[in-house]
């Protein structure tokens, strides 16, 4: 069979099982197990009610625990033993994590971990609500969107070749192919850069990429919020004599900030995720290390399992406070 | 009418031909190679309709050519024989042997690797025949059968990767044309190097491009200039101790080796560009340095491999050329050689997987790739026919490897992944830019090696 | 009047520059990608893409030709030709050369017209557009030509080779297929996750059940589960129930990889939909199924097109999940990002294919993009209050 042809037919399989599993979960529901009618109508209504957010719910939850929550479970187990020789393991407690604890490379990864998670969400916020509500209303802005979306298109490859082609260093006497040495040697700088090799700021040169990569994400979801705007509120503050800065900060802002701080709660945990970029451009060395790749690091270079999984734990710790605060959030939506 | 089908029959006939032809890039039977060795495996060995997987780390050329030398065992046993390439070969072979969905044959680039799936059991022995005939029919046999022999996972030593295809580290190359214009002589003792890399420096130019960029994996290229240094002013002895953390890493031996790779390449009168800026080099770039006009450095010490990134259209032996990075004369050692070399094991055991490494025991194995431009394929097998090799240039870098009076395999490969392809590669870096002294780069090495054991 | 209109113009002056500003600085980075997918490997290594673009000097090494091309002159052996001349072959970018030299030692050693003294090789004579003479008393010897080292000014150089590398003839055939399978993957892998998450994120948003907030939290902890941990067990269970490598497990993980986004997304845009049209619809009898089916979805669609356009970048340039789950030791169900791989040498550094790859791929992602951007309409919500 063409492949094109079979994927066809899996993909109206698979679309039709799913809205099949919905429509007539639905119908059992309220027409055979709790039908509405008769003399306990009120009583089956309630009950369909109760059972209904979990038919919704079914397939996301089952697809979750079993691609995710299982993981979990399992990384939590790896992460409190130890591989044996010879096969099996054994309990080790709390040992990975003391090793773990013991390693400067850890504490660097936290640092940096500490920075890019202000640095990068913070940006690539603010640059995509801009670009967000700067295209909003002129004519090629579609395209300008397009062009500011297209780095998140771009594979992590190519990605990767472009900002060789910024940063890469040669020496002094030959020609550079990294137009910052060669705008920074044109306007008078002695000596190349190497950017990525200077301790602490090269870390800053890595989230440059994040936040060039990210900002598309933030603008399309943004510019999704700002046009959902009811526009009577702001016709309203338009007659009101309000300015576009007024009406930019004081009104639209407030209403869709509940999407800004979905989009930075995810570009924050994109960070937590980053790996590539660090994996790529310096693995890490010159104190540029980040708990992800810590541990791909342990993972698959050292195929030390247990540390690896003890540093996927603490990853999956720090996202604890912006759980708080959404379980805070959903709690006062119920309200 | 009869005839026009008969014309048709023809014409499939040659079709039919035409694909075979394609299929097998030198027809058995023709040119100078071992054919004998693979009708004798042929009619030795059927495998018809059997599937074997083979799944390795390279791609492009590389792949292209094993896939070449695949088609013979095809041929021979019937086999439906199949390789994929992965660039994250590392990652996924340990994923799918521990989810159970493992290829029949993995090649390994390195030994480390292999070495940790043979102890969690994900590897079948080859068997004693397989090691005995490597000892006997490999140059300096035995310690490549070392480099393939591994704990199992009841703790006993077996063989279980099988070395084919490798790699020269000990190598410089440069033009030889620079050399006539400077009237250079190609160095033929350690002495003679140094005292070559000075009268460079003299003469306003710069003897050395280094580069020890490599993405991921940045910082190998000075592993390798220290097990070279390692093996030109220590004996063989103190190398595997070293390798094997007998010997610490902090010992005053080893520091003495990193001192005196600081010594080559720490000098910005030595190294192209600056030298504390050597780690953010691509080495891919570094040996264009030699091309430049004017040149930017003279000499470019790199493994075999390295011609695949010289400009396009270079002539290796006319436009370049290498020489053997030389050995000290006041020491004594011989003529020590660095290299390296990819392993295939089973980690799926099938009666097509054993078929296979038998294969690669025929001289014709060996032979076919040696014939091929793509993957820098060299041999230490002694019963091969050596005027196969592509080129001239190929034959003596066979030639090394078929005469070395000292072989070692890379260090970084013989260590455990942690330290091999870790610390070390950071190490080396940190040193590199001198951030550290060696003292203090060799006792943390040293305590990241300890806190595998 | 005049004054408003006047700031406002003003404003709008602003907002146009500033996006050219911003677009500008954005789409830089990839120019330089751009171009070089049209340059060789070995320009991309010596020069900066930006130079490509117009004339440059540039210091080159030529040859002459080789001994085999040498006519006897009377009691002289001549070689004549053109340096910038391949093979024989008419000079093709010829250059304008501004100084010129024979030996290492020093590259500009004579300027155009004038004559080397090679003592026993013979003598040279470059001109400014690379015609040069060989002359010497006794024969040529060897195989090459002299070395020439030239300071010229070259005209800008680009190639379609790379393009032809990865779309031509040696590798359409199993493009074509990657593509197909690409498709395979990508589409099932965009679409159910939607749907599946589109019904979670309503009873999340509008239900009401106990444990809800749990649930929520739990969604955004699983956000942060790291791919890498997930693979072997993942892997591990498809082999065990027997899904083994294919497109069902690709599907399944893509499904749930994306699912925590999905919902998050999802929810957050539904949680802010007017109250009202619910209540009211509630009111008049409509089930949640069909309040979900008529008015949330319709209403969802710029939250929905924006995170299909995700999810599909997101397994489009996927090769991890494609290289675990789906191509087997056989390699017949390949990926496009797994042929472009392909092309890559083993040890990498082909920058030229990655560069012409980038853009290779990148167009059905941006196709999905124009496509999806209709529906993040204005006022389709605001409409629908009144």
């Amino acid at each position: 069979m063409h492949p094109a042809l079979q994927g066809l037919i899996t993909i109206v399989l698979g679309v039709a099982g799913c809205v099949g599993y919905f429509y007539f979960s639905n119908q059992f529901l309220d027409k055979v197990l709790y039908p509405a009618r008769g003399e306990n109508a009120g009583r089956n209504i309630n009950r369909a009610n109760q059972i209904r957010p979990w038919l919704f719910l079914f397939p996301a939850i089952f697809v979750l625990g079993l691609y995710l929550a299982y993981p979990v479970v399992e990384t939590l187990r790896l992460s409190l033993t130890d591989r044996v020789p010879g096969g099996g393991y054994e309990w080790v407690g709390f040992q990975n994590y003391a090793q773990m604890a013991s390693e400067p490379k850890f504490w660097e990864a936290m640092r940096n971990n500490m920075l890019w998670l202000i640095v990068v969400p913070a940006f690539s916020t603010a640059f995509g609500l801009l670009a967000a509500q700067l295209t909003d209303r002129i004519v090629w802005g579609n395209i300008a969107k397009s062009l500011i979306f297209m780095p998140m298109a771009i594979s992590f490859v190519g990605a990767a070749v472009i900002w060789k082609l910024v940063y890469d260093v040669r020496p002094i006497d030959q020609d550079q192919i990294g137009i910052l040495n060669a705008i920074l040697l044109g306007l008078g700088r002695e000596e190349p850069v190497t950017f990525l090799t200077i301790p602490f700021w090269n870390n800053f040169f890595l989230m440059i990429v994040l936040i060039w990569i990210q900002t598309g994400f933030a603008m399309v979801i943004l510019s999704a919020a700002l046009r959902g705007i009811p526009e009577d509120t702001i016709e309203a503050a338009l007659i009101d004599g309000a300015g576009p800065m007024q009406i930019f900060f004081k009104i639209k802002v407030p209403q869709i900030m509940g999407t800004i701080v979905v989009v930075w709660t995810t570009i924050t945990i994109v960070v937590l995720k980053v790996f590539d970029i660090v994996f790529a451009m310096t693995n890490g060395q010159w104190e540029t290390q980040v708990l992800a790749n810590y541990m791909y690091d342990k993972l698959f270079r050292a195929s030390d399992w247990g540390v690896g999984s003890a540093a996927a734990m603490i990853i999956m710790l720090l996202v604890t406070p912006i759980l708080v605060w959404n379980v805070y959030n959903a709690r006062k939506e119920m309200r | 009418m009869n005839r026009h089908l008969m014309a048709g029959v023809a014409g499939l006939a040659l079709c039919a031909g035409a694909v075979q032809a394609q299929d097998l890039m030198v027809p058995v039977g023709e040119g100078g190679f071992n054919w004998d060795s693979y009708s004798a495996f042929a009619d030795g060995h059927d495998f018809a309709g059997e599937q074997l997987t083979i799944f390795g780390p390279w791609l492009g050329p590389d792949a292209e050519a094993l896939e070449n030398v695949l088609a013979y065992f095809r041929e021979a046993t019937g086999a439906d024989a199949r390789y994929t390439g992965s660039d994250s070969f590392e990652q996924q072979i340990m994923v799918d042997a521990e989810a159970g969905s493992a290829p029949n044959i993995a090649v390994f680039p390195q030994p480390g690797l292999a070495a940790d799936m043979a102890s969690r059991g994900f590897l079948t022995p080859l068997g004693a025949g397989a090691a005995d005939w490597m000892s006997e029919n490999y140059a300096a046999g035995p310690s490549w059968v070392a480099l393939g022999t591994y704990a199992g996972a009841d703790g006993s030593e077996s063989f279980y990767a099988f070395p084919y295809k490798a790699d020269v580290k000990s190598l410089v190359w440069y033009i030889p044309e620079n050399f006539e214009d400077f009237d250079y002589e190609v160095p033929e003792t350690m002495e003679d190097f140094r005292a070559l890399m000075d009268q460079i420096v003299d003469d306003g130019e710069t003897p050395l491009c280094v580069g020890l960029g490599s993405g991921g994996a940045t910082g190998w290229p000075a592993t390798d200039w220290v097990e070279d240094l390692m093996l030109r002013i220590h004996p063989p002895e103190v190398y595997d101790a070293w390798v094997t953390n007998e010997m610490p890493f902090n010992d005053p031996q080893v520091i003495e080796v990193l001192e005196l790779y600081a010594e080559f390449t720490g000098n910005d009168d030595y190294v192209a560009g600056n030298a504390a800026d050597t780690a953010a080099v691509d080495f891919r770039d570094s040996p264009k340095g030699l091309f430049d006009s004017p040149a930017q450095c003279m000499m470019h010490r790199q493994a075999s491999f390295i011609p695949a990134f010289f400009p396009e259209g270079t002539v290796v032996g006319e436009d370049v050329d290498f020489f053997y990075f030389p050995a000290f004369e006041e020491k004594d050692l011989g003529s020590p050689v660095l290299g390296a070399g990819t392993l295939f094991a089973i980690t799926n055991d099938s009666s097509a997987a054993h078929g296979f490494i038998e294969f690669l025991q025929t001289p014709i194995a060996h032979e076919l790739w040696m014939s091929q431009e793509g993957g820098g394929f060299l041999t230490p097998l002694t019963s091969v026919n050596t005027d196969v090799y592509v080129s001239d240039v190929r034959k003596a870098l066979g030639d090394i490897l078929l005469n070395a009076t000292t072989f070692r395999f890379d260090g970084s490969d013989l260590m455990p992944g942690g330290v091999g392809a870790g610390t070390f590669w950071t190490g080396m870096v940190d040193y590199s830019s001198g951030a550290k002294d060696a003292a203090t780069i060799a006792t943390e090495i040293q305590s990241s090696w300890d806190s595998l054991k | 009047m005049d004054n408003i209109a006047g700031t406002k113009s003003g404003l709008m002056w602003t907002v146009h520059i500033s996006v050219v500003v911003l677009v500008a600085l954005w789409l830089f980075p990839t120019l330089g990608l751009l171009v070089s997918s049209f340059r060789t490997a070995d320009q991309i290594a010596s020069s900066g893409w930006w130079a490509s673009m117009f004339p440059t000097e540039q210091s080159i090494q030529l040859r002459t030709a080789p001994p085999d091309a040498q006519v006897q002159e009377g009691a002289l052996w001549v070689i004549e030709g053109n340096v910038f001349a391949v093979e024989g072959a008419e000079p093709t970018n010829a250059g304008e050369i501004s100084a010129w030299g024979v030996s290492a030692r020093d590259i500009s050693a004579y300027q155009p017209g004038e004559t080397a003294d090679m003592e026993e090789d013979g003598r040279l004579t470059v001109e400014a557009d690379g015609a040069y003479r060989l002359e010497n008393d006794v024969e040529f010897e060897g195989r090459r030509g002299e070395r020439v080292f030239v300071t010229a000014t070259t005209p800008p150089e680009f190639t379609l080779d790379n393009y032809r590398n990865i779309l031509g003839p040696d590798n359409r055939e199993g493009m074509a297929r990657a593509f197909f399978n690409t498709l395979t993957v990508t589409i099932p892998a965009t679409v159910i996750p939607i749907l599946i998450a589109a019904f979670a994120a309503y009873a999340l948003a509008w239900m009401d059940f106990p444990g809800r907030a749990l649930l929520i939290a739990a969604v955004v902890a699983l956000l942060v589960v790291p791919l890498q941990l997930a693979l072997i067990p993942l892997l591990k269970l498809h082999n065990d129930i027997g899904i083994g490598k294919g497109y069902l497990g690709t599907w399944l993980a893509h499904t749930g990889f994306g699912m925590p986004l999905a919902i998050y997304l999802l929810r957050n845009y539904m949680v802010g939909l007017p109250r009202d049209i619910i209540e009211n619809a509630k009111v008049d009898g409509a089930t949640d199924f069909q309040i979900f089916v008529r008015i949330i979805l319709p209403l969802s669609f710029p939250a929905l097109a924006s995170f299909a356009i995700f999810q599909f970048l997101w397994t489009w340039n996927d090769l991890l999940v494609a290289l675990v789950f789906l191509i087997d030791a056989t390699g017949d169900t390949t990926v496009m990002t797994r042929q472009i791989v392909e092309l890559l040498g083993t040890r990498g550094g082909n920058w030229e294919i990655l560069a012409t790859a980038a853009f290779v791929s990148i167009a059905v992602p941006l196709i999905v993009f124009f496509a999806m951007q209709k529906y993040l309409v204005r006022g389709l919500l605001a409409g629908s209050v009144k």
